[in-house]
């Protein structure tokens, strides 16, 4: 199985909104990050989209649908589909969540969270080696960000995503926002999360925005705000070679916005470092 | 049942049901937490079905196109991993909700299928002169047994309303005027020309020519029910015209005779 070099950098999410600065110009980032779905089509302008991004940078394949958490199994199209994709872009890596999206019957297109327990770490233990070997490459899995906890859970989730990693090879692609979100909710401290990280094990960092509230609401639709530039900054001078990316997914701005907040996360990450090596 | 598997599917079907008891032993703290996800749920795949739907929504307005797609994750909840298939029985829903108005049902299929279209296999279509050389010394028996393949993401059905004027018009935001039936049977062909699904109306000889093509009827069969169906000789010459136009236009990937079968990738 093919393992995850580390590499160091900072990019985008590639959104439709910004496909003609992306094939047209010369964009100031390190690579991109697609929505590995929106992609597993079997032809037509979206592929051929990304092969001239491709051509021109790395990009990360990034799920929503693996749903490595549910106890039904992965789903055998979705798989086949995605390692035709993977073949087809090498891209630096493939990544998802760790969640559940279906049942056998149905599907619900949203990151559903999992009961924190041994039966489920199981359950997603064996998901995660099959979606592996049949990748023939060790993945990412992103931290979620959640709206309720269960009654049963047995661990943190932290603690879950550190076991998980150990068992399977996996990767993890923490995204900040999701810790300062579900910290909110649950009442935890996101600090301790960050300390209970494997920190050798991270290979990329989000950043994105959210809505404020009783709860919490991971919107993706605003810029980063200070809370999370603060975790950040605490996160990524411990952190080994990464790559930091910005996360828009609704009320996308132009591109320009998101450079300027992607030259923050640079600057931060400079700064840290420095600071961390003294 | 292993526990997961329980948590799993009493979750989903408090997402899918607001009616449906919440798990044992979850307090209102979950509960809350619960509705953020059933919110999302919907809204997602309402947002997903107006994005794809886009003229529909136009058509029959905002309030009753919220009623349809509603109605439509109660009747279809998405089985799918992608969730570009969350719309593809919503033409059928339509067709049923808005039955006295069937220009709803022909909207919403003819933007379902320009939906299908975009992201339909790639292919080269058989040329016209690939397609001469192929069939110049072909006998009647041969072309008798020649059945044809078209482009991945072609489509047809027989429609009631002028699709071509009402998607025009439906571009416009502010879109207010009533478009009116055919006065004939016309049938809507929609397929990709490149990179971009395209559509137009013919005939209903030529929707019935093609859709028998389309079903692997042989050209031969397909000559011998437009002679049927319109009582004239001239079948086979204007299946031939119409063939012709076919090629032209690109919709032909193969064609698949007794003695080969040939594409545009394999000359």
């Amino acid at each position: 199985m093919r393992d995850v070099a580390a590499f160091g950098g900072f990019g985008l999410g590639l959104r439709r909104d910004h496909y003609r600065d992306f094939l047209t110009g010369d964009v100031a980032v390190d690579f991109v990050e697609v929505i590995s779905e929106n992609f597993m089509v079997d032809g037509g302008r979206p592929l051929r989209v990304l092969e001239q991004v491709r051509a021109k940078l790395p990009v990360i394949l990034h799920g929503v649908s693996l749903s490595v958490g549910s106890a039904h199994g992965l789903d055998d199209d979705h798989l086949v589909r995605l390692k035709a994709l993977a073949d087809r872009i090498e891209p630096l890596w493939v990544s998802d969540h760790l969640c559940w999206t279906r049942t056998s019957a149905h599907n619900s297109h949203d990151l559903l969270p999992l009961p924190l327990t041994r039966a489920a770490m199981d359950v997603v233990c064996n998901n995660v080696d099959r979606a592996q070997e049949t990748l023939g490459r060790a993945m990412l899995f992103e931290n979620p960000s959640s709206y309720l906890t269960f009654p049963e859970d047995e661990m943190t989730e932290w603690e879950f995503l550190a076991e998980m990693s150990r068992r399977t090879g996996c990767y993890l692609l923490l995204d900040i926002n999701n810790i300062y979100v579900s910290a909110c909710n649950h009442g935890f401290d996101p600090e301790a999360y960050l300390a209970g990280m494997p920190a050798d094990r991270v290979r990329q960092i989000h950043l994105a925005g959210h809505t404020p509230g009783d709860i919490v609401i991971d919107t993706h639709d605003r810029p980063v705000c200070d809370a999370v530039w603060h975790l950040y900054e605490a996160a990524i001078g411990k952190l080994g070679e990464v790559a930091v990316m910005i996360e828009r997914d609704d009320a996308i701005p132009p591109l320009a916005h998101l450079l300027t907040e992607l030259d923050r996360a640079r600057m931060i990450a400079a700064t840290a470092r420095v600071e961390w090596a003294a | 049942m292993t526990q997961l598997l329980r948590t799993q599917n009493d979750f989903l079907a408090c997402l899918l049901d607001e009616d449906a008891p919440l798990p044992f032993g979850w307090d209102a703290r979950q509960a809350s937490g619960m509705a953020v996800y059933r919110n999302a749920y919907r809204t997602r795949l309402i947002d997903v079905l107006r994005d794809t739907f886009e003229r529909t929504a136009r058509l029959v307005g905002d309030d009753a196109f919220l009623q349809a797609a509603t109605h439509h994750l109660i009747t279809y909840p998405p089985t799918n991993w992608t969730i570009d298939l969350a719309g593809e029985e919503f033409p059928h829903t339509c067709a049923q909700l808005f039955a006295n108005d069937p220009d709803v049902g022909e909207v919403a299929w003819l933007e379902w299928q320009m939906h299908c279209a975009f992201t339909a296999a790639d292919g080269e279509p058989l040329t016209l002169a690939d397609f001469a050389a192929e069939t110049a010394d072909f006998d009647t028996e041969q072309w008798d047994e020649l059945r044809f393949e078209l482009m991945p993401g072609t489509a047809l059905r027989p429609i009631t309303y002028d699709l071509v004027t009402l998607w025009g018009a439906l571009a416009d935001p502010l879109w207010a005027s009533p478009v009116e039936k055919l006065l004939e049977p016309k049938w809507v062909l929609l397929w990709r020309e490149g990179e971009q699904p395209t559509f137009g109306l013919v005939s209903e000889t030529e929707g019935l020519a093609l859709a028998g093509l389309q079903q692997g009827g042989t050209f031969g069969k397909v000559c011998a029910a437009l002679m049927n169906h319109f009582k004239t000789d001239d079948a086979a010459a204007k299946a031939g015209a119409m063939l012709l136009n076919w090629l032209e236009l690109g919709m032909v990937r193969r064609i698949h005779s007794s003695r080969q079968s040939t594409s545009k990738d394999q000359l």
